[in-house]
């Protein structure tokens, strides 16, 4: 750790490039009111029913769909913000004498969730003047009993809080591969390795000593860039914060160990900065680090699971943002924990130290 | 007691090339033994064999009584080594790093005790990056000593250092030495071989050409004078072996079957070895007016080392 902390020009790269990222990212207005994403389910099927619709659809920002769905069904979405909005036309809608029957209007049901205050509001007061425009009939009308709200609760959560933790994953990828590959480089070219083999030093302890001061660095990084994206610009964790550090050193141990692995093979500490660049760089953006692997194209989506970033991402998203036990994410951690021993055992049969 | 260092029939072989053919020498408790070797005999590769650093192909190598394969571990307890260009920590000082090499061993001798032995004890708080060559050289052999071994691998200590760092660095082998540490060292040096060393072996293209003590060595040469001239123009083979009374060739820039080679020609330049006889030097000189030649230089030393290691090996170091 003593060396590590006086390399002061490495720990400010490591730290650098991610945290000028959370700057980039934290200076954009990821959360301005665009297109809101609506599914409606018509139970009456009538002509006014119709013309809501129709109407809904002028409505410039929001992007309609009428699919097929399930109310519960459509509600899990919403709930899961894979949905924005949900618009339910009820059976009575074009029905007066069922209407005057249940002695008073048959409300629309608009479902929406927390996740984004703003949009809600506008969304909320489109869709309840359309409907009082068209229930009233020129008729005064009580606006809250023709809208009703179906608020879902969920923790604050917005676009931003995702790529923190993209970055936090980004950070921890890039400091340990490519740290290790350079740092273990160097002791090789300058012979400190094979100064140390001339010593009774087991060799498990070398590398437990790496490994252990390189995991301490990558938890401090992630309490950084953490601490900036939560009070500088705004970003939520709202899970167990112990659960995202063992995620965190989980990971690290990972990347640290295809770190050894590349050493293995590059000639000079400059060749393990681009073996480690090369590696890094095409996981940062197949591994979710930014946007959902879910917009990759192709089979990528399927194959990105393949990457060790990926469950990773996935399991601190699942922990941090869904507020989820850590034991929840276990397919991750067994993705994780496989790489862990794979990574392992290849260090171990490629590693040299002359 | 069994010798410090036991080497038996020792072969390495890297691919097709045999780094160490066949080699067997003991080393002494309490003396300072030298390989000396150009590079490439396989004189550092035979000391990481020594160091459990590589597995031999063949043979059997055990130090102060262990082999070095199967107690490698207890081995290295009892040794001390300076590699050949070994680097240090960066981001610690001196005194940090002796203690953490210190730490690997079950007994270590303090810091402040060790770079006050080698003269760095206003250093302790120093990084490699602000000693001197002579310096990093004596801090070398300290951090071989924080086990306070019983014996001392030093590949090359001296390499690269100017006179006045080497005989530093000498005085300080020698003071190690005086305290009952045995010492194995490869030098290039031959001042620092017949200076330091008690015995010698001659190293060369994996095998040991000759081993004794320095001056045993320098008394096999039937040569007591090495002669070093230079002429106007080259010499052909043919008048090269007519210096034959009590003369013996020892080297000529590069020489080609008919004539010395361009190279040669600029140089124009012979050693040669000369024996204890009043009409050899004369001889060789009649030669020289019989054959035309102008003599631009001449000079006259006493047989050393050096002559002994060109005659056995044929050539000067290759650096």
């Amino acid at each position: 750790m003593k060396m590590m902390a006086r390399n002061r020009q490495a720990i400010f790269w490591a730290l650098f490039f991610p945290l000028m990222l959370v700057v980039v990212f934290g200076l954009f207005d990821f959360n301005g009111v665009g297109a809101a994403d609506v599914s409606v389910i018509d139970q009456s099927g009538g002509p006014r029913a119709e013309l809501f619709r129709e109407r809904l659809s002028e409505i410039e920002f929001l992007d309609l769909e009428f699919e097929d769905l399930d109310i519960a069904a459509a509600r899990d979405k919403v709930a899961d913000g894979d949905l924005g909005y949900l618009i339910i036309i009820p059976e009575l809608f074009d029905d007066p004498a069922g209407q005057a029957q249940a002695e008073g209007p048959a409300p629309v049901m608009l479902v929406y969730s927390t996740r984004n205050p703003d949009r809600n509001q506008l969304v909320d007061g489109a869709v309840r003047n359309l409907v009082s425009h068209i229930q009233s009939g020129g008729a005064p009308v009580i606006p809250s009993q023709l809208l009703t709200a179906d608020v879902i609760q969920v923790s604050e959560v917005d676009y931003f809080d995702n790529v923190l933790l993209g970055l936090l994953g980004l950070g921890i990828m890039t400091n340990s591969i490519i740290s290790i590959a350079v740092r273990i480089s160097t002791f090789r070219n300058q012979s400190i390795l094979k100064r140390l083999l001339v010593t009774p030093l087991p060799i498990w302890k070398f590398f437990a000593a790496e490994i252990v001061a390189h995991v301490i660095l990558a938890l401090v990084q992630a309490g950084i860039i953490l601490s900036l994206g939560v009070f500088a610009f705004g970003g939520h964790v709202n899970g167990n914060i112990v659960w995202v550090l063992a995620i965190t050193a989980l990971g690290s141990i990972v990347f640290l160990n295809i770190g050894f692995i590349l050493s293995a093979w590059a000639k000079s500490p400059a060749a393990a900065s681009g073996m480690g660049n090369a590696v890094a760089l095409p996981m940062m953006f197949l591994g979710g680090t930014f946007f959902s692997t879910a917009a990759l194209p192709w089979i990528l989506p399927e194959l990105s699971f393949a990457l060790p970033l990926t469950p990773m991402l996935a399991a601190l998203r699942d922990v941090a943002i869904d507020s989820e036990p850590i034991w929840e994410t276990w397919p991750y951690l067994a993705a994780m924990g496989g790489w862990v021993v794979a990574t392992a055992l290849a260090a171990t049969k490629v590693f040299k130290f002359g | 007691m069994e010798p410090a260092v036991q080497v038996e029939n020792l072969v390495k072989r890297f691919g097709s090339f045999t780094a160490v053919d066949g080699v067997t020498f003991a080393v002494e408790r309490g003396e300072v033994f030298g390989i000396l070797g150009p590079n490439g005999a396989g004189k550092t590769t035979t000391l990481e064999i020594i160091e459990s650093l590589q597995k031999p192909t063949e043979g059997r190598v055990s130090v102060l009584g262990l082999d070095v394969q199967s107690d490698a571990a207890k081995v290295k307890t009892r040794i001390g080594v300076q590699l050949q260009a070994s680097a240090y920590y960066d981001y610690l000082n001196l005194k940090e790093i002796l203690a953490l090499f210190g730490s690997f061993y079950p007994s270590k001798v303090s810091p402040e005790s060790l770079l006050d032995q080698v003269g760095l004890a206003d250093k302790a708080a120093s990084r490699m990056s602000e000693l001197s060559g002579g310096q990093r050289q004596r801090f070398a052999v300290a951090a071989s000593l924080v086990n306070n071994p019983e014996l001392v691998i030093l590949d090359e200590p001296t390499a690269g250092l100017d006179p006045q760092a080497r005989r530093n660095l000498w005085g300080l082998i020698r003071e190690v030495n005086g305290r009952g540490v045995t010492v194995v060292m490869t030098t290039h040096y031959m001042e620092e071989a017949e200076t330091l060393c008690n015995r010698l072996a001659i190293m060369d293209h994996g095998q040991i050409l000759a081993l004794d003590t320095p001056r045993s060595l320098i008394n096999q040469l039937k040569a007591s004078y090495a002669v070093k001239l230079t002429l106007d123009k080259p010499m052909t083979v043919a008048q090269l072996e007519s210096l034959n009374g009590g003369v013996e060739l020892v080297h000529s820039e590069e020489q080609s079957e008919e004539t010395a080679d361009e190279d040669a020609k600029a140089e124009n330049t012979y050693l040669l070895r000369l024996a204890n006889s009043p009409t050899a030097l004369r001889s060789m000189l009649d030669e020289i007016d019989k054959a035309g030649l102008g003599l631009e230089n001449l000079q006259i030393t006493p047989v050393t080392l050096e002559d002994v290691f060109l005659e056995m090996t044929g050539s000067e170091l290759r650096d």
